[in-house]
């Protein structure tokens, strides 16, 4: 059996989620879904073998796509993240090392090359 | 006595005040005044003659003829005695008056002995000071009828060139004030920000009436506190910037609900500022003047100018800092417009992005089965080009974008900017050309990828525009010109991008494609009065 890279990908559209999953899963890798940043660290608190993390920005509850790509830095250094957002970039918050910002909408080809080279 | 006591008192307060208005304290000699000095001396025959000005603690010499101090403290003038009474004041003998037989100047080294003196009595009736003569020897016999008349004209003449030279400084001060409102005026209209537009102005305001602080705080919409951003302030003078509670300031209460501004020449004397002495003399305000300013209906902000001093601010001072007062307003509601449509725009930006990228996800679910995966990277990328477009469009709130920047961001989202140059004159496009250009660089470039010049690797294209003639019928010519790729073949049926492009910029044609064997070319030509639609 061959072991696949696991990417997990946080989004609170359904529809966008599906999509995201998809085109990650079609490209040969195991997706887990998170629907929120919360729902994202339990998954991150249960699973040792998450390798990239895609998430969007603006997501209900407490947290943000940005805090938790912060969040996991601490904590789970060795993961990767790939952050999207509908907004940009805030100009004042410097994109912390090792991160990569994909405006929405992004190309897929584009993502998935990211994905590839942070999961190798 | 009691009535005396009042009027004394009164003028008691105009005499400052009326000085001030002169404009004439701590400012260098001037011939006319030293003439009469000079005259005024050799009529009587004494060695001094002064043209005397008494301010609350001082007197000060506007003119002076054999004496070398500029001025002495008040308790020392003999020109001060019964001034309010308008009248020549003749002492024969000063070591015998009791009023003056103490007096450092008659009894130490400048040996004063006897005294004359004419009151200058302005039009309004203020008497500001006097024109003495003082000999150093005793003058039992006083002055002459001659002597005294002469004295009363020359100190007559003092008193009309003391007006003229005012209604001459007010006239200078009423055009600096003028061009210090233009100034002000072009700040508010250029700056980029309200915290910079408040202390643009402050300064020019503190520059112009040589004060201390100045500065714009908002109220907020309690009215209760006051935040400063920035300050004016001049060297050496601290900052009050930060948030003030206003229930710790009495004297604002009234200005805040009327609109009308507080001044005060001295906080020390003024009982709407005594209640806050203590954090009026901690941030060295002396004298202010406080300017609501007013949205329709409510104070929105206020403009405060400080002095250290004691200060009798001028009516031209306090109808010009109610004329910036009045600018600041439209420049604070104009800024605080633009900031709540940058909020707004931001976010229909945003939910723009997020439905394009629904767009994006259900196209791709739908094209799953498609066989040619390109066709959905095609979808995406055309989805892009608009993406992009929107961009632009949005910093200028979707009223139109750059042309230039429109090709840039189409070009830069596939990634051949550096085989791309682009030369033109700036052009507004409207939100309908900006997005139909977007679209056809997008194709124009995709097809160059796949068939023109960016091909190989050695291609280039120039990408140039300019407008053609004036008025009415002006009209934009876009050129694409590809060189260097490969042999052009025209191809054999139009994809849907060729039909995108032949639409043109303005959805009516316009377009010629040549397929020039030497490389592709298109031109696109849109009149110029079409290009600004939304």
């Amino acid at each position: 059996m061959i072991i696949r890279p696991v990417i997990l990908v946080v989004e609170d559209e359904p529809i966008v989620r599906l999509f995201a999953s998809d085109i990650i899963e079609e490209a040969g890798f195991e997706v887990l879904q998170a629907a929120d940043a919360t729902d994202a660290i339990s998954t991150l608190e249960e699973r040792s073998d998450v390798r990239v993390v895609f998430t969007d920005v603006d997501m209900p509850g407490g947290m943000d796509g940005i805090m938790l790509a912060i969040c996991i830095r601490e904590r789970w250094p060795d993961i990767q993240v790939i952050i999207t957002s509908g907004r940009p970039w805030p100009q004042e918050t410097k994109l912390p090392k090792n991160m990569v910002f994909f405006p929405k909408p992004y190309r897929q080809d584009r993502v998935l090359e990211t994905v590839r080279k942070m999961a190798a | 006595m009691g009535l005396s006591a009042g009027t004394t008192e009164m003028r008691a307060v105009s005499r400052p005040k009326a000085l001030a208005d002169l404009m004439v304290l701590d400012t260098p000699a001037e011939q006319a005044f030293d003439d009469l000095v000079f005259v005024a001396a050799k009529a009587c025959g004494v060695p001094i003659a002064l043209i005397t000005l008494l301010d609350a603690d001082r007197q000060w010499f506007k003119a002076r003829y054999g004496l070398d101090v500029q001025e002495t403290e008040i308790e020392h003038s003999v020109c001060r005695i019964e001034i309010d009474r308008a009248e020549m004041l003749e002492i024969a003998d000063l070591t015998a008056d009791r009023r003056t037989d103490r007096n450092p100047l008659v009894t130490g080294a400048r040996h004063f002995r006897a005294y004359a003196g004419a009151p200058l009595v302005l039009r309004s009736g203020a008497v500001v000071g006097r024109l003495c003569v003082i000999d150093t020897a005793p003058r039992p016999e006083g002055l002459s009828e001659l002597e005294r008349s002469m004295l009363r004209a020359l100190a007559r003449l003092a008193s009309e060139n003391l007006e003229l030279r005012r209604i001459a400084k007010v006239s200078e001060r009423q055009t600096e004030l003028q061009v210090a409102l233009v100034e002000i005026g072009e700040i508010i209209r250029n700056s980029g920000d309200a915290g910079q537009m408040a202390l643009a102005t402050a300064a020019v305001v503190g520059r112009v009436l040589t004060a201390d602080r100045a500065g714009l705080g908002l109220v907020d919409d309690a009215v209760e506190v006051l935040d400063v951003e920035r300050d004016w302030t001049a060297p050496g003078v601290l900052s009050v910037a930060g948030r003030h509670a206003l229930d710790e300031y009495h004297g604002l209460q009234a200005p805040l609900s009327s609109g009308d501004p507080l001044v005060v020449f001295d906080s020390l004397a003024d009982e709407r500022t005594l209640p806050n002495v203590a954090l009026a003399m901690r941030n060295g305000v002396r004298a202010l003047v406080d300017v609501p300013v007013r949205d329709p209906g409510r104070t929105t902000a206020l403009f405060f100018v400080h002095s250290a001093r004691p200060r009798y601010w001028l009516a031209e001072e306090i109808a010009f800092l109610r004329s910036v007062a009045d600018r600041l307003e439209a420049g604070v509601a104009r800024h605080r417009s633009e900031e709540q449509q940058r909020i707004v725009n931001g976010e229909i930006a945003h939910r723009l992005k997020n439905t394009l990228t629904m767009v994006q996800a259900i196209a791709s679910q739908t094209l799953r089965s498609a066989t040619d995966r390109e066709s959905v990277y095609a979808f995406e990328r055309r989805l892009m080009a608009l993406s992009v477009a929107h961009d632009a469009l949005l910093q200028n709130s979707w009223a139109q974008a750059d042309l230039a920047s429109i090709a840039t961001n189409a070009i830069e989202a596939i990634g051949f900017m550096d085989r791309v140059s682009m030369n033109g004159p700036p052009v507004a496009l409207g939100a309908q050309a900006a997005l139909s250009f977007s679209l056809i660089v997008h194709e124009l470039l995709t097809n160059a990828c796949k068939y023109g010049a960016l091909k190989g690797d050695s291609g280039k294209v120039s990408l140039t525009w300019e407008i053609k003639s004036d008025g009415d019928d002006a009209g934009l010519m876009i050129k694409w010109r590809e060189r260097g790729g490969p042999l052009v073949i025209p191809p054999a049926r139009r994809g849907f991008g060729s039909k995108l492009i032949s639409i043109g910029l303005v959805g009516t044609g316009g377009v010629d494609i040549r397929y020039d064997p030497e490389g592709f070319e298109a031109d696109l030509r849109a009149p110029v009065r079409h290009l600004a639609k939304g």
